[in-house]
């Protein structure tokens, strides 16, 4: 009786709220979704960066040049042996002529022209799956050097690794972005809170003044202020997933060709928590604010 | 004079509960012994102030301004506390109530405000539920007794209205119907008539005086000279921080003012 009687106290009381001052909420709903946007932007850039790091911090394929003298033969079977090889997605024979071919597409480099055919060795260009791992790439190229009619085997490890490097430190600097937007999202957030509760002090007086306990004048503050912060994110989710599906409708082709995977939107855990956090510290701006008016 | 509980109804002492305590029928509903107050170490709004109010008076509480009526009436509602002495609301010290307590003090005391204090974009009928929905009481009940109480100060029908769209009296009006609807022990009014003309004034004093006739306490603080000569009323005067007893109201010349230490004496 005691509890149901509360809850429906608290109903009222919250309904009350919002049918008084709807527009104060859809207000404070709209201040707080901007504030979310930002966070969920600088999110969506790590998220984005992070991808683009994965994608480029193994280079996924391999040159194994052979040497001088290997017969076709000999570079078909190393060529069938390697396509059933684990991790092995494709494998091409690029023989000296065709590579002489590809460089020397332009003609107007003389010097390369002039280069002798042994300048050009037959290579076989192995492409991997995504799943392949460093050591299991490494392992495959210890293999193969050590076959009589491999040159050498070029991974492209140490370009994958300063590309990968620098990737690395975009993410961490964007972290760090956005680590300082989710400080302003906090301080918005107090902030908006602490103005949409000092607006309603007089409610709070009243409330005192006719004998109600401090959980009693407490509860539907804290659940609207849940409510608003939960509404914000969702409201900046919202947003954002609009402004990207219409970006990445006219830039998808561009973006994939030049980052190399495609622009994701945030993923659900990330969404979630955004959600729950904006929550989170609506109920906990609520509850601070209202820790002095109710001391009265 | 004071009423004794022999010759009015009373409104239930304190509401029954854990901590219900019959005993409290028998006592006077406010006692203050010796209470000092000052917001200031040099400027000591109430010193040594000894009273006793019965059960089911209208007390008129005067005295110039500063002379402590407010300080008086929110020491009661424990929006202040006492610096020395104690104040006994049906035996209990309110000085001594842990900030926990407070509350169920609060709901046996109807407080009106010069200043009304509604919510304005609350309706008539949200700013007086509310005094009945801290009790936590059925949905159905706070209805009726709102309907009720908008009926007795004069605004049935109006339940509906934001507050801030009232006048000056009907606002008052609404803070009455808040204050009684619980049916508290003790109504304090601090100026309620402070805003009003003159002939609303005493409406609302007959308002007061309805309120009181149905065995509500009543205490009434006000600078209104007016007022206090309607009727012949009890009448506390506060000067110079303590307080002096006119039983019979300050339009008889003849009788002899008792102090508050006297009061005391007697009652012991």
């Amino acid at each position: 009786m005691r509890s149901g009687g509360d809850a429906q106290g608290k109903k009222l009381r919250t309904w009350r709220a919002g049918r008084s001052d709807l527009s104060l909420h859809l207000l404070t709903v709209f201040s707080l979704a901007v504030a979310f946007v930002c966070l969920a932007a600088s999110l969506l850039v790590v998220t984005n960066l992070a991808a683009v790091r994965d994608r480029w911090s193994r280079a996924g394929r391999a040159t194994v040049y052979l040497r001088d003298g290997t017969s076709d033969a000999e570079a078909t079977d190393l060529l069938r042996a390697l396509e059933t090889t684990a991790f092995v997605k494709k494998v091409r024979l690029v023989t000296s002529m065709e590579a002489r071919r590809e460089v020397l597409s332009d003609d107007s480099d003389k010097a390369l022209a002039a280069l002798p055919a042994a300048a050009f060795p037959a290579s076989l260009e192995v492409g991997f799956t995504e799943d392949v791992t460093s050591d299991s790439l490494e392992t495959t190229a210890l293999k193969l050097r050590a076959l009589p009619c491999v040159e050498t085997v070029e991974t492209y490890q140490k370009w994958t690794e300063r590309l990968s490097s620098l990737l690395g430190g975009g993410v961490t600097a964007s972290v760090c972005l956005a680590a300082i937007v989710l400080a302003a999202v906090v301080s918005v957030i107090g902030s908006t809170m602490r103005l949409l509760l000092h607006r309603r002090r007089s409610e709070v007086e009243v409330l005192k003044l006719v004998g109600a306990t401090d959980a009693f004048v407490r509860k539907p503050f804290v659940v609207e202020a849940t409510a608003q912060g939960a509404a914000g994110a969702v409201a900046a989710l919202v947003m954002l997933g609009v402004l990207f599906g219409i970006v990445r409708g006219r830039f998808d082709h561009e973006l994939v060709s030049l980052l190399g995977v495609a622009p994701s939107f945030l993923p659900w855990p990330i969404a979630l928590a955004m959600v729950s956090l904006g929550a989170l510290l609506g109920a906990a701006t609520a509850i601070i604010s209202l820790r002095k008016m109710v001391l009265v | 004079m004071a009423v004794t509980s022999s010759e009015t109804a009373f409104r239930p002492a304190l509401r029954k509960g854990p901590r219900f305590d019959p005993s409290a029928a028998r006592r006077p509903i406010l006692v203050f012994e010796d209470v000092y107050k000052s917001y200031r170490p040099d400027q000591p709004v109430l010193r040594g102030m000894s009273l006793i109010i019965e059960r089911g008076e209208l007390v008129f509480i005067t005295g110039p301004s500063g002379s402590g009526k407010s300080t008086l009436l929110r020491l009661i509602h424990r929006t202040e506390v006492v610096d020395a002495g104690r104040i006994l609301f049906l035996g209990r010290d309110i000085g001594r109530l842990t900030h926990d307590a407070v509350p169920a003090l609060r709901r046996n005391i109807g407080f009106v405000f010069q200043d009304f204090k509604l919510v304005p974009n609350w309706t008539v009928y949200d700013n007086v539920a509310i005094a009945l929905e801290v009790l936590n009481l059925p949905a159905r009940l706070i209805r009726t007794r709102v309907g009720e109480a908008l009926e007795r100060v004069g605004l049935s029908g109006r339940g509906n209205d934001p507050a801030e769209v009232l006048s000056g009296g009907e606002q008052q009006r609404v803070a009455i119907a808040r204050a009684i609807v619980g049916e508290p022990a003790l109504v304090l009014a601090d100026e309620p008539t402070g805003n009003l003309d003159p002939q609303l004034a005493i409406d609302l004093l007959g308002l007061f005086e309805d309120i009181h006739e149905s065995g509500t306490t009543v205490l009434f603080a006000t600078h209104d000279r007016t007022l206090l000569d309607v009727r012949p009323r009890r009448v506390v005067v506060l000067d110079d921080g303590r307080a002096v007893d006119v039983p019979s109201g300050l339009h008889d010349e003849d009788q002899a003012p008792i102090s508050g230490q006297e009061q005391l004496a007697e009652c012991a």
